[in-house]
């Protein structure tokens, strides 16, 4: 899973049926050199991604990509590559910490 | 697969039903000239890898599904802890 923060939301007319009711939420990939700033900026390329948690713009999530993304929905065909796994509390770095 | 240095510990606050009681660790990929990846990743580890090991990350889910049932959504698995490397480069520091 790669790190993500909430950058806005989408809302899709018309979508696929599997797409019905479902949260997408924009997310901004997070760098190494932005997480151990703790700045709040992300610096890779956004992303669109299925939300079943709830996570408010600003927030940090983990996200899994690929077919793994589609599992939540098994033994559905839904085509998904990337769901937010995980609303981020805080990250331990070694002696640091960022929430 | 591939090789990957743990940097740290993630604490999540809401997660997906089947990743419950899981181990979730921050690692950074590693790469033949010793760099590392420019992203931080998100591996689940259920072999008590700690901070500043070098593990060998497996980015299909299989295991994970074998483990979590066929809905979890986990992918990145800590599938060994590194004991050695054998490269040209430590071959020729011999």
């Amino acid at each position: 899973m790669r790190l993500g923060i909430v950058r806005g939301h989408v809302t899709l007319h018309p979508a696929v049926t599997a797409y019905r009711g479902r949260t997408l939420a924009v997310l901004e990939p997070v760098t190494m050199e932005n997480l151990r700033a703790g700045n709040g900026l992300g610096g890779g390329k956004s992303l669109v991604a299925v939300d079943e948690l709830g996570a408010a713009d600003g927030q940090m999530v983990a996200f899994t990509e690929g077919r793994e993304a589609a599992n939540p929905f098994w033994p559905g065909a839904v085509p998904v590559d990337a769901y937010c796994a995980l609303i981020v509390d805080c990250i331990n770095i070694h002696a640091e910490t960022v929430s | 697969m591939f090789l990957a240095r743990i940097g740290g510990t993630v604490v999540a606050a809401a997660k997906h039903s089947t990743l419950e009681g899981c181990r979730f660790l921050l690692a950074q990929r590693l790469e033949a000239d010793q760099s590392m990846g420019v992203e931080p990743i998100v591996v689940v580890d259920w072999l008590g890898a700690g901070s500043g090991s070098i593990v060998l990350v497996s980015t299909d889910g299989d295991i994970a599904r074998a483990k979590l049932g066929n809905t979890t959504p986990a992918r990145m698995v800590v599938v060994g802890i590194l004991d050695s490397v054998q490269s040209q480069e430590s071959a020729r520091q011999e």
